[in-house]
């Protein structure tokens, strides 16, 4: 089931072929996960833009970017910026972002500490900092096999 | 009879030549070429310290282009799927499975650089006997460094193939650092493609994680002054580093064969300061501070040329 839905998403299976595995997909449960999930691997093999972290701030930016209503002064009234609709869209980003923003603040004050003395850093290995060399250098064969940060 | 001596006396010298003048340069070339264009399937051991991983490895090329798959086979389920130079990195971790994005890295058997030419600056090629991998005959090959800037290499190629069977890393006292290894490979005989798709684990959820290293341009605070020699830089970014409220700068060094990365940041009120040197492994770190930033720098490479390199950068008022 598992490897017809995969092969119906690389098109290898024609949807006429497969409708009783939409009919399933419809109903739900483990096969419309895997269908999910097929399409994110799937997205992320082929390059195709997902939703990134900066969601927020380009979902913005279109707003801003919105061309002119080309609707009838009559009925401009109506048009999607008065409906309120926009509105509680952009509260809710809003009310996202400040969240993030508190999350963010006390992040950043958790991890103050008062040393500001040097330290030897034989003391402690900055794991993040191997990791993002191992991640970049092109000749780290251990970032496939050993990363960094993952200690089992 | 005398044309028959002749000819004898002609033929002689350039057979001897043939047997025992292989030139090791040309040995490596087949193997960097070897691990692009030829389609294969094997496991290989990874052994780096007390680490041990055996890893299988999938690549396909039947003049459309490059696809691999690497499975990490021992611990954690991690894989790695590439086609050109796009890979995905799949990495399970609790109840999620993490996509990351990447570049394309050098993988074992492909650690070679596609021109040999570029690291003969900095290592001396010499031919050795033959030994025997994985039920293979391997000719030996020692790269062996012209300072002591880098460490040496010993890699065994496929005599038939060319291919890397072995490739093993050595410090200075020609104590092993990493060390790779086919216990089983085989050419693919067939262009079936059924192997190229991750093992899909529907009980978890599937991430994907963004690279978060942005291309970077010289910065007017800072330059990089003399590198030690035979390194070039190749690379420079920005990115966000966990627990660090602004980005690094990343700059990447390499000799063709081995990288190190230099990290800059302006010191943040509240962290403390690293100094000093240290290893791990093969991994080389370094740390200091001047001018209010804090500077780290991390590579496969002897502890003098991230020494090096950390007090290459000067710093402009």
């Amino acid at each position: 089931m598992k490897s017809q839905i995969s092969a119906l998403i690389d098109a290898d299976l024609a949807l006429e072929d497969a409708e009783y595995l939409y009919t399933t997909l419809k109903s739900g449960g483990e096969s419309s996960e895997a269908w999910a999930t097929y399409h994110l691997i799937g997205d992320a093999m082929r390059g195709n833009p997902v939703f990134k972290a900066d969601f927020t701030e380009r979902l913005m930016a279109q707003l801003d970017a919105e061309p002119a209503l080309l609707v009838p002064a009559a009925r401009r009234k109506q048009s999607i910026f008065k409906s309120g609709r926009i509105w509680s869209v952009a509260a809710s980003v809003a009310a996202v972002a400040f969240v993030g923003w508190v999350v963010l603040q006390q992040q950043v004050q958790t991890s103050v500490d008062d040393g500001s003395s040097p330290m030897e850093i034989a003391q402690s290995l900055p794991a993040d900092y191997l990791l993002a060399h191992q991640s970049l250098a092109s000749s780290n064969s251990a970032y496939y096999i050993q990363p960094a940060n993952y200690s089992e | 009879m005398k044309r028959f001596l002749l000819a004898c006396l002609l033929a002689a010298p350039i057979a001897i030549v043939h047997a025992e003048q292989e030139d090791p340069w040309q040995v490596l070339q087949k193997a960097a070429q070897a691990a692009h264009d030829l389609s294969y399937k094997g496991v290989f051991v990874y052994q780096s310290g007390e680490n041990v991983k055996s890893v299988q490895v999938t690549h396909m090329n039947y003049g459309q282009g490059e696809y691999a798959r690497v499975v990490v086979l021992d611990g954690i389920p991690r894989e790695m799927l590439s086609q050109g130079s796009d890979v995905v990195i799949f990495s399970p971790k609790n109840e999620k499975v993490i996509m990351e994005k990447r570049r394309a890295h050098n993988l074992f058997p492909a650690v070679l650089p596609t021109a040999v030419d570029n690291i003969k600056a900095s290592y001396r090629a010499r031919i050795g006997g033959i030994e025997r991998v994985a039920g293979r005959d391997g000719r030996v090959v020692f790269l062996d460094p012209k300072d002591r800037l880098r460490y040496a290499y010993k890699f065994w190629a496929d005599r038939e193939y060319g291919l890397l069977l072995k490739s093993l890393m050595l410090n200075e006292q020609s104590q092993m650092l990493e060390q790779m290894t086919f216990s089983q490979i085989d050419m693919l005989e067939n262009q079936d493609m059924d192997w190229f798709h991750p093992n899909v684990d529907h009980g978890k959820h599937y991430i994907l994680e963004e690279g978060n290293a942005q291309p970077a341009q010289e910065v007017a605070e800072w330059a990089v002054g003399a590198l030690p020699a035979g390194y070039r830089k190749v690379q420079q970014v920005t990115r966000m580093v966990p627990g660090k409220p602004s980005p690094v700068t990343q700059v990447i060094f390499t000799d063709g064969l081995a990288s190190v990365s230099l990290f800059i940041e302006p010191l943040t009120k509240g962290t403390r300061p690293k100094i000093g040197q240290t290893a791990k492994g093969a991994t080389n770190f370094y740390a200091n501070v001047a001018n209010g930033y804090q500077i780290l720098v991390v590579g496969e490479v002897p502890a003098v040329t991230v020494a090096q390199i950390g007090s290459a950068v000067s710093f402009k008022k």
